[in-house]
């Protein structure tokens, strides 16, 4: 390890900038000077990172993008034959390296329950493999919980480090920066001149101060026997999420939603098939051609969203939960759906079934 | 009901929500339940809510923060209306809202003979993320007005703020702060903060801008949209539902990709299917997770109705919206 | 584990194209690769992904038997964007296809017993791969019946194979729904004639597909003639995008019908989440 650097406030900005000279850096910056909502977007000269809120939009985007080139094809006429078809297929090129710099202990979790679902096979998602494989980040001590956030409760907390390559910690002044990875830790020389002691001592505490800190008080043991028992039951789903729109925010906005849907496009002869993030709170999303819907109304949809966090996944991954409690899809919720009340509910329901 | 706010510490007008409590009581039999709101998981939120038994009528509640325009959840899947013919259904409506029920009526989706309306008076409702603009609130424990400011305790202190400041967009453009339509009001009518003329300011000032700077704009801010579709779902005239353009394979409008261009196509065809329609609820700005001033380009439609047309959506009943009809003696198109 | 790509699709030639019904057709498909053809393999029941570049993919079981490799065969009901495509797609035509995918049916198991087939429509696509693999290795296996309908005559796939089938050992049943000029084989819905034959559940393997109500109410028949759940074997339908258990929307609770299916046991299905 290379010790720990201290980057005054104002020389954030040109640490960036020879950060990014090595490895395309990724930053939260505000999405407008009247606009309470952060972003994270490739950096620029000149960006000024926001670091003093979660962001609304996710740092998912790098290794997930919204859309995605799987694969570009062309009918081309055969040399031999000019009045046959045939089809020309291409990989797209490897991802390049980046490093995440702000991310929050909630931002890399999400990117475990990615892992098991698109590198532990049977099939493994290349491009995601590879993407995941380079990029880095710069995970920052959380001091920003709100009401909505529960990280504590699904197995995170705010000063995780799990996943992190770099560990930012905010001090009086400016930022404690100090390597978790190898790879991390060749970049901490480069960012700022090392820390005194008082810098590295206000960073520890700090540090222990936060990892005492509990954020959320859910409880998701015994959901999976409330999903099976109220699976049925409409009306206790009509109770929890009669309000809900059916629109694809919650999705979105979620660190560990990863849900995609798969359409080709083609202009002339050459075209591409992209992967696209889709949302289960869609009507359209398990639409059979027939017409035929599984899911056919928000409660069935909604259903197998909690579902599918609280239950089937742990089932499936060692009881694992697919939510990192990052609280972005009860701050985003146009009508305010709180997932912690549902899954609360749930359980109080089987408590009193059994 | 003064338990209310002390046992949350949320900003509730007790008067008016005790009010509504009894007004609620006194026909909830009558009623197959009622749409209103309930306070959500934060000092700064509410949720809609729906109550048809007399011992959940406590959980409504009036406050700027019951910023949902309720009236979508009559015509959106599953729609809340009335079992049988003879019944109604309850639902809690601010001016704004009002409007959207007029609308609604306007293209046949509604019959009034259906509804008991409880109207709100209203004097505008708090922009959450206005108000954590201005304040970075940490573990806000009550919020509350007093007078002409918004006070808001958090776990460091009591912030604050011009209530002007602490409002949405679309209430300081609001001429119609008293629902139009109404079985019984909740409280007094307020003063409108503008006449219907002044309230396009923001569009003006758009028009101003030379064609490269408004391309400029909207491409920046239609950079953000992550096509969550949460404004054609909050949108109570958005009546398409699950047969909504950007779905549709065949024909094909939109592909799934992220371009401005694939944006802008659906904002477009947003705006002109309610162009003549929409009543500036404002709705599909508020939900936005992104904050994208998607209402301006209603406004702007709405304001080339107005001068052409001199039709204002959602205020008449008796009216035909100008594009849901042909009238061959039109000369000024 | 595949290293590779998992959604690039092998290009792949159509050979022929059969009509079946007026909205059923049949494609016999080759892939370009002669290794891979000649290394292909796979398990009766499992699918494929048929790529139709510039439209889309969309999910066929394989319904001719690993024992009879000159081609890939897949039958497809025009219902979509991608299946309108591929019926106009004729010989010589390039596609794409990911296969095998899915978990096929468990024909080891089944060695040494009776089997019954109960197919409706479309829904014999997926008995034919197995049936056809039966025949192929007809010492394995005792009394082989198949129960077979539809809505009339003309909606019977493979029906210029009826006679093989017979003469290759398969007790076959045909029934269309009503009175055909010409039909001399049963008239009668299926679960129908299927009380009629009364096949003896004792050793007995039922697989069943077709349209589901007529899967709910041969369920009810074969429970009638003794048949435990875990002697009905099934096949499943969802709409799939990456058929390989990664895309998240085929799923009923934690199982993915595109990897953990199609083929699933009826006491299979009854420890699932009802969300077909």
């Amino acid at each position: 390890m290379s010790g720990k650097v201290f980057i005054p406030q104002d020389k954030l900005a040109s640490a960036l900038e020879r950060l990014n000279e090595k490895v395309p850096v990724w930053v939260p910056v505000s999405q407008g000077a009247d606009r309470w909502g952060i972003d994270f977007k490739p950096f620029r000269a000149g960006m000024v990172p926001v670091m003093d809120r979660q962001s609304t939009a996710l740092p998912k985007e790098v290794i997930f993008p919204q859309v995605q080139t799987l694969m570009t094809f062309e009918y081309v006429k055969a040399p031999e034959d000019p009045g046959r078809v045939q089809l020309k297929l291409e990989e797209p090129p490897e991802a390049g390296n980046a490093l995440v710099f702000g991310a929050r202990p909630c931002d890399v979790r999400g990117f475990f329950t990615f892992d098991r679902v698109f590198t532990e096979g049977p099939f493994v998602d290349n491009q995601y493999k590879d993407r995941r494989e380079k990029t880095l980040f710069a995970v920052l001590l959380c001091r920003e919980a709100d009401e909505a956030c529960f990280c504590s409760s699904v197995g995170s907390g705010p000063a995780d480090t799990a996943g992190g390559d770099l560990w930012i910690t905010p001090v009086e002044g400016g930022y404690v920066v100090e390597g978790l990875s190898e790879r991390g830790g060749s970049y901490v020389q480069l960012l700022g001149d090392p820390a005194t002691e008082e810098q590295a001592a206000a960073a520890s505490r700090s540090q222990e101060e936060v990892s005492r800190q509990k954020v959320g008080s859910l409880d998701p043991s015994g959901v999976v026997q409330g999903q099976k028992d109220r699976f049925e039951d409409k009306d206790f789903w009509r109770s929890m999420v009669n309000q809900c729109l059916g629109c694809g925010v919650c999705t979105y906005v979620c660190p560990t939603c990863y849900c995609f849907n798969i359409t080709d496009e083609m202009r002339h002869s050459r075209g591409e098939r992209m992967r696209s993030w889709d949302s289960c709170m869609f009507a359209v999303y398990t639409q059979e051609a027939s017409g035929h819907n599984p899911r056919p109304t928000k409660l069935e949809r909604y259903r197998n969203r909690v579902g599918h966090k609280f239950s089937y996944f742990p089932e499936k991954y060692d009881g694992m939960i697919a939510c990192c409690g990052c609280g972005r899809c009860i701050r985003s919720c146009p009508v305010s759906i709180d997932i912690r009340k549902v899954v609360e509910n749930l359980k109080e329901r089987s408590h009193a079934c059994a | 009901m003064s338990l209310l706010s002390e046992r949350l510490g949320w900003i509730v007008f007790e008067a008016e929500t005790k009010r509504l409590h009894e007004l609620v009581k006194a026909v909830l039999p009558e009623l197959d339940g009622i749409v209103g709101w309930e306070q959500g998981f934060d000092a700064l939120h509410a949720t809609p809510v729906f109550v048809n038994r007399e011992e959940d009528v406590h959980r409504l509640m009036w406050s700027p923060l019951c910023v949902h325009n309720l009236s979508g959840y009559l015509v959106k899947t599953p729609p809340f209306l009335p079992r049988d013919e003879g019944r109604k259904v309850g639902i809690c409506v601010k001016g704004c809202d009002s409007r959207s029920l007029v609308a609604l009526e306007q293209e046949k989706f509604l019959g009034r003979d259906r509804l008991h309306i409880f109207g709100i008076p209203c004097e505008g409702t708090v922009d959450w993320r206005r108000v954590m603009k201005k304040i970075p609130l940490r573990g806000v424990s009550s919020v509350r007005r007093e007078g002409p400011e918004l006070k808001v305790e958090d776990s460091r202190g009591v912030h604050s703020l011009p209530w002007e400041e602490s409002l949405a967009r679309r209430c300081l453009r609001c001429a119609h702060p008293n629902p139009l339509v109404h079985d019984v009001l909740v409280r007094d009518p307020v003063e409108p903060r503008i006449k219907k003329d002044e309230a396009y300011g923001l569009v003006e000032e758009m028009d101003q801008k030379s064609l490269e700077e408004r391309l400029a704009f909207w491409s920046a801010e239609l950079d953000r949209c992550i096509r969550c579709y949460a404004c054609r779902n909050a949108c109570p005239l958005c009546v398409c539902q699950d047969r909504c353009i950007v779905e549709t394979r065949d024909p094909k409008w939109l592909t799934q990709k992220m371009g401005i261009s694939e944006k802008f196509m659906f904002h477009m065809i947003h705006s002109l299917h309610l162009a003549g329609r929409c009543t500036e609820c404002g709705e599909c700005e508020r939900v936005c997770p992104m904050e994208i001033p998607v209402t301006l380009m209603k406004e702007k439609l709405n304001q080339i109705t107005r001068e052409i047309l001199g039709y204002e959506a959602g205020i008449d009943s008796q009216l035909v919206p100008p594009l849901l009809t042909f009238n061959p003696g039109e000369h000024e198109l | 584990m595949h290293a590779h790509n998992p959604y690039l699709p092998e290009l792949a030639t159509v050979q022929e194209v059969i009509g079946e019904t007026h909205n059923i057709c049949t494609l016999r498909v080759v892939l370009n690769d002669p290794e891979k053809m000649k290394n292909f393999q796979f398990t009766p029941g499992q699918v494929g992904q048929l790529s139709i570049f510039g439209v889309g993919e969309s999910t066929f079981v394989i319904n001719s038997p690993p024992t009879r490799m000159d081609y890939l065969q897949f039958s497809v009901m025009r219902v979509g964007e991608v299946t309108q495509r591929i019926h106009l797609l004729n010989a010589g035509d390039q596609i794409g296809v990911r296969a095998p995918l899915g978990n096929g049916f468990p024909f080891e198991e089944m060695k040494g017993k009776d089997i019954l087939f109960v197919g409706g429509g479309i829904g014999m696509a997926p008995l034919r791969t197995l049936l056809l693999f039966m025949l192929d290795n007809r010492q394995d296996y005792g009394d082989i019946t198949v129960i077979y309908g539809a809505r009339s005559p003309h909606d019977l796939c493979y029906s210029y194979e009826f006679d093989q089938w017979r003469s290759g050992g398969a007790n076959l049943v045909l029934t269309v729904d009503t009175e055909h000029p010409g039909w001399k084989e049963r008239v009668g819905f299926v679960p129908t004639v299927l009380k009629e034959e009364a096949p003896s559940a004792h050793n007995r393997v039922a697989i069943v597909c077709g349209p589901p109500i007529m899967i709910k109410f041969v369920l009810f028949g074969l429970k009638e003639l003794g048949f435990e759940d875990d002697q009905i074997i099934s096949t499943l339908e969802k709409r799939m995008k990456c058929g390989v258990g990664i895309c998240g929307r085929c799923n009923m609770g934690s199982t993915y019908v595109c990897l953990d299916g199609p083929v699933f046991t009826y006491s299979e299905l009854r420890e699932m989440v009802p969300e077909l």
